[in-house]
């Protein structure tokens, strides 16, 4: 949680802005409502707290990158764009608050944001109760599901159904015996279950799988069993710092040596963390990795934006969702020619962007951005000369409904 | 913690016109704080945050009616308040209950539990007690994990929003932030109505007699097992409210609301505001969200801030901000 001190996003700003309105009542200040009706406001609720903070703050920054961006062109329609940052501190409860606040207090016209599968949720069940357009930029399947869905629900980030179809795809062969290693809570098993259902179609076989609790430090009594199960590919399906946990103490056991490793998300932050020797040779998904500045110009604008805006720096895989996200609701906006709720959603219905990595569109039926999924492999120590580049593009899934669950699966009429 | 207590016995024992001013604010103890609680929204920087202290407060009254006048610190209360507020939601989105019948459901089983948790926990004192609360608490945290169909497990219990309330033939938009404030605030006038009763009464005298010496209670003939479940059914019965009214006001109901530090939060809160004072729990709820607020807005380290003036708290105003102030006014 290591967090240095942001460069200049509006928040001092704002902390004077919620300074004065602490001793007044709000509706008082009819005001200062009045000229905030000029500028389009989008609420970016984010863990700034929490085991996913340096993620967060790579989301924040791309989201910053995206608003200056459109703010330097002149706004939308003449309108400048403001980011309402706020930290949701990992937790559902209070991103619902922070929510209701963003809605009811700063009047947002849009909510981007969100960094876990059940924060994500409880954000959606305050905008689409409301009627504020919502572009959630985390991993979820469950939100593409009938039941959460909404018309004002777009969901920007990868699926782990998507994320773990490709990976597969390019990893998994015929008879080849997976074992998994997987976090006990909602992103675990609806990643597991991904793998699972990619492995039954191509042909492969399970020979076993181990839940361990979100958070745990030592994993040393798993290896011993995974070992025994004699696996071709050992996949490890969790997140963050238990990753890196887990990946460092499966080399421990040699069980890089016995089984390839794959991992649903590769993580740039985590790589970069614990040093390359661990990671060597483990394959993931990743909806972003700068490296596709290669291939596609839209990567490179985004790179060279985002290197002059924050002193040389990549963007991250995380936060390019900030940056895609936030996009492609400007991008409607600009279209729809203002903020009207109805004008926006078609617009986004309708909408083709390539902002970062190359064409994307949301599927029509559960808002579900249709878009690539790179699949990454980490390099050795010796063939990694750039420290900012450790990996490898092994594929890139073409955007595509192929690896999506059909709407009519999904629970939407057909 | 009986240091932070102006108990019966020490009012009585003030000067004639210290113990005017005392018992004319006891008297008027639930208007006033109901007239405070009228005003939060429109004092606070947002309506969410309003009805927040509102909730939280409530929880802390609640809380404070173990801790603060029975004496025994739970650390599992978080369970009695995500019971209330699962029942509601459970009973409002699967069974598809009225709402206020949803809330009545959702106390019967934060109350239920509460009675049940604490025919175990009391069979222990100090130290244990705290950490038998906290492991049965520990146990609803679980299940409410693994029983995914019916709480929606790690994703929290959705799909129960209310966007308009219906209340003898009038219909009120709930979405609408002032007004939902005021409907939930109907409900926590009762509560503290409720508990106010409850310490007035001779029961609330028999626990008080409890907290300050056990023993001595016992041989004037008290049933102190009885009177400890009580109160802590009780509690938890007010605990469960606060639940139902935060699933009514956020329309989800969160994994984490279960979790070790909503229970520490509470003690914190109750601590904060002053245990043993009708008012404090309200205090602490407002002194803890407002920091966390707005020192959230200014610095993502603002753990560090509040943690800091806890500390402080603790170590040098062990009463809390509302029970060092009417120590203060007595003592002038």
């Amino acid at each position: 949680m290591t967090s240095k001190g942001l460069p200049s996003f509006p928040m001092t700003r704002r902390h004077a802005l919620a300074g004065l309105a602490a001793g007044t009542a709000t509706l008082a200040m009819p005001g200062l409502l009045r000229a905030q009706g000029e500028t389009i406001r989008i609420g970016f609720p984010t863990p700034l707290t929490g085991p996913y903070a340096a993620e967060a703050k790579d989301q924040v920054r791309s989201a910053e990158l995206a608003v200056k961006l459109v703010n330097d062109k002149g706004g939308i329609g003449g309108r400048k764009v403001e980011l309402f940052v706020r930290d949701d501190k990992m937790n559902a409860g209070e991103a619902a608050t922070r929510t209701l606040e963003l809605i009811e207090k700063e009047k947002v016209h849009a909510v981007v944001g969100s960094l876990s599968s059940a924060v994500q949720l409880a954000i959606n069940e305050v905008t689409r109760a409301r009627g504020v357009i919502f572009v959630s930029i985390s991993q979820s399947d469950t939100i593409n599901e009938v039941k959460d869905f909404s018309r004002v629900t777009f969901h920007e980030a990868l699926n782990p159904h998507m994320t773990t179809a490709a990976v597969a795809r390019h990893t998994f062969k015929p008879g080849m015996r997976i074992a998994y290693l997987a976090a006990d809570y909602a992103f675990g098993h609806e990643i597991l279950r991904g793998f699972k259902r990619a492995q039954a179609a191509i042909g492969a076989e399970s020979v076993g799988e181990i839940l361990h609790p979100i958070g745990a430090p030592d994993y040393s009594t798993f290896m011993p069993r995974l070992r025994a199960m004699k696996p071709d590919i050992l996949c490890i399906c969790n997140f963050g710092r238990d990753q890196a946990n887990s990946i460092k103490q499966a080399v421990d056991f040699g069980l890089n040596k016995q089984a390839k490793i794959v991992v649903p998300v590769l993580l740039y932050t985590q790589r970069l963390g614990i040093g390359g020797e661990a990671y060597e040779g483990v394959i993931g998904g990743a909806n972003y990795y700068w490296k596709l500045q290669d291939t596609l110009a839209s990567a490179r604008a985004f790179n060279e934006a985002y290197r002059a805006a924050y002193k040389g720096a990549y963007p991250t895989d995380y936060g390019a969702y900030g940056f895609t996200g936030v996009s492609s609701l400007l991008l409607a906006m600009e279209k729809a020619g203002g903020t009207d709720t109805d004008k926006v959603v078609a617009a986004l219905e309708a909408l083709t962007y390539d902002v970062a990595k190359g064409p994307q569109h949301y599927r029509k039926c559960d808002h579900q951005s249709v878009q690539s999924v790179l699949v990454l492999e980490s390099k050795a120590k010796a063939d990694t000369p750039d420290e900012a580049d450790p990996f490898r593009i092994l594929a890139v899934e073409p955007a595509s409904e192929d690896i999506l669950r059909s709407c009519t699966e999904l629970g939407f009429p057909s | 913690m009986t240091a932070s207590v102006h108990s019966v016995a020490e009012v009585m024992a003030g000067p004639a016109g210290r113990r005017g001013w005392r018992e004319r604010l006891a008297r008027w103890r639930v208007p006033l704080s109901v007239l405070v609680l009228c005003l939060l929204p429109w004092v606070l920087p947002s309506q969410a945050l309003a009805v927040n202290v509102l909730i939280y407060g409530l929880l802390a009254v609640g809380y404070n009616l173990l801790f603060g006048y029975t004496g025994m610190l739970s650390f599992g209360h978080a369970a009695f308040f995500g019971a209330g507020a699962y029942a509601t939601g459970i009973g409002i989105g699967q069974f598809g209950l009225p709402w206020f019948a949803a809330i009545g459901y959702g106390m019967l089983a934060g109350g239920a539990l509460a009675f049940v948790v604490g025919l175990l926990a009391i069979r222990t004192r100090g130290i244990y007690f705290s950490m038998v609360t906290l492991a049965l608490a520990q146990l609803v945290y679980y299940t409410a994990l693994q029983a995914t169909s019916i709480t929606g497990g790690e994703n929290g219990l959705r799909g129960f929003t209310l966007a308009r309330i219906d209340l003898f033939g009038w219909s009120i938009d709930f979405l609408d932030p002032v007004k939902k404030y005021y409907v939930l605030m109907v409900f926590a006038a009762l509560a503290l109505w409720f508990v106010s009763r409850i310490l007035n009464s001779p029961f609330g005298a028999v626990i008080e007699a409890i907290r300050e010496n056990e023993t001595r209670a016992r041989a004037c003939g008290y049933d102190v097992e009885r009177s400890k479940v009580m109160s802590f059914t009780l509690s938890g019965l007010v605990c469960a409210l606060a639940g139902a009214l935060f699933a009514l006001h956020l329309a989800i109901v969160p994994l984490d609301i279960l979790g070790i530090q909503t229970s520490g939060m509470i003690v914190m809160m109750t601590l904060l505001g002053g245990a043993g004072s009708f008012f404090g729990p309200f205090v602490g709820a407002l002194a803890f969200l407002l920091m966390e607020d707005v020192v959230s807005l200014w610095t993502p380290h603002w753990q560090i801030v509040v943690g800091t003036v806890f500390i402080l708290f603790v170590l040098f105003l062990p009463k809390g901000i509302w029970g060092t102030l009417l120590a203060w006014r007595a003592g002038r």
